[in-house]
């Protein structure tokens, strides 16, 4: 189990901007990731989430059992490559071809970006998936772009990753990329 | 920490152009970066910050809270060029094409130089994330150029940062081998 507290304390001292990369076990990775959400629905950031490894459909079931509110999500979702681009519930989904499709999961990212005016916080959930459909470089010049474009326009961000299961070398590109890297041992009970 | 207050001590002791490559832990790589700046700037030596990483909005002002002196670094801003994000105009900043043509880049960065006076640093923040957007045989002729072009001043420190987990890669040790010096820094 996690800590949700520590967590919570975690991200408290986070300034505004910044973007963190969340190394978790696989065991672990859901309960990070709708910890994560909750604290985030709580603060009241609208949320971009990426979600490569689920489809939208069963987080949003999730979220709602772990009482989130949804209003404020935004759901890009490369899993269930549904042609419709539909609402779903209380929440707005954007279904992308595929999580190899870069450029236009960059596109809509970035579309989500400029177009909401709240405090907004973006969610990559996961680097792993992301590099089972993308060559480790392509993997991380798409990071580097979209954190700066995260940058330049003030927006918050989380990467999750597996622990000790990232590429060397991706891990250590990303890592150095971002403000704050949280580990298990900062986050688990 | 030490060791790179000794290394900067020693360097500029020789009154000599030197290049140094800097291997960073990846979890403490921006605050050894500011920590190298710190000190560069407490020995009165104005630079130029080759920003790859983050974009001049975002590095400029995590700098600034550190109180860093901005008035003696020039930035160039190759982090929004390639993101091809809309660049602001700002006096302490040089944009460049999205092309990131690396003759252009030296242009810039030694003509940004001969605005300053006294001592100089050039610091380049990732010499990886600059090979995520340019073929390897470019990031070395580029590091490779400016190294050379050092040693022929007697004013100027190169500062060339990596991520530790890359030291062992064959285009780093390439650059090991041409720097006059490389220090693993931890935090």
């Amino acid at each position: 189990m996690i800590d949700t507290k520590k967590l919570a304390k975690e991200f408290n001292n986070l300034g505004e901007g910044a973007i963190v990369l969340i190394e978790t076990a696989a065991s672990k990775i859901l309960e990070v990731h709708l910890a994560a959400v909750k604290w985030l629905s709580d603060k009241k950031y609208t949320q971009i989430i990426l979600s490569t490894s689920r489809p939208c459909k069963n987080l949003l079931n999730l979220y709602q059992k772990n009482n989130i509110d949804t209003n404020k999500i935004v759901m890009v979702c490369s899993v269930c490559q549904e042609k419709e681009k539909k609402e779903q519930k209380n929440s707005k989904v954007i279904h992308l071809q595929s999580s190899s499709s870069l450029t236009e999961i960059a596109i809509s990212l970035s579309k989500c970006m400029e177009s909401m005016k709240d405090k907004k916080f973006v969610f990559i959930d996961s680097i792993n998936t992301l590099l089972i459909h993308n060559e480790p470089n392509t993997l991380a010049k798409f990071i580097h772009s979209i954190l700066t474009k995260m940058r330049t326009n003030n927006v918050s961000g989380l990467l999750i990753s597996l622990e000790a299961e990232t590429d060397k070398e991706v891990r250590a590109e990303i890592a150095q990329l971002c403000d704050k890297i949280m580990c298990d041992k900062i986050v688990k009970v | 920490m030490e060791q790179l207050e000794s290394a900067f001590n020693e360097v500029l002791k020789t009154k000599e152009g030197k290049s140094i490559l800097l291997e960073l832990d990846a979890e403490s790589y921006l605050k050894i970066i500011i920590k190298t700046i710190q000190k560069l700037q407490k020995k009165g030596l104005s630079g130029v910050y080759i920003s790859i990483q983050r974009p001049f909005k975002n590095i400029s002002s995590l700098l600034k809270k550190q109180g860093i002196d901005l008035n003696k670094l020039i930035f160039i801003d190759i982090a929004s060029a390639v993101s091809k994000e809309t660049q602001e105009n700002n006096k302490g900043c040089v944009h460049i094409s999205s092309k990131l043509d690396v003759d252009d880049l030296v242009r810039t960065i030694y003509t940004s130089l001969d605005q300053m006076k006294g001592k100089k640093f050039i610091l380049i923040d990732s010499l990886t994330t600059f090979a995520l957007h340019k073929p390897i045989s470019e990031t070395l002729r580029f590091s490779e150029f400016l190294m050379r072009q050092v040693k022929e001043r007697k004013d100027l420190v190169l500062i060339l940062n990596v991520a530790k987990d890359f030291s062992q890669k064959k285009f780093i040790q390439d650059v090991v081998a041409h720097a006059d010096k490389t220090i693993a820094v931890k935090a």
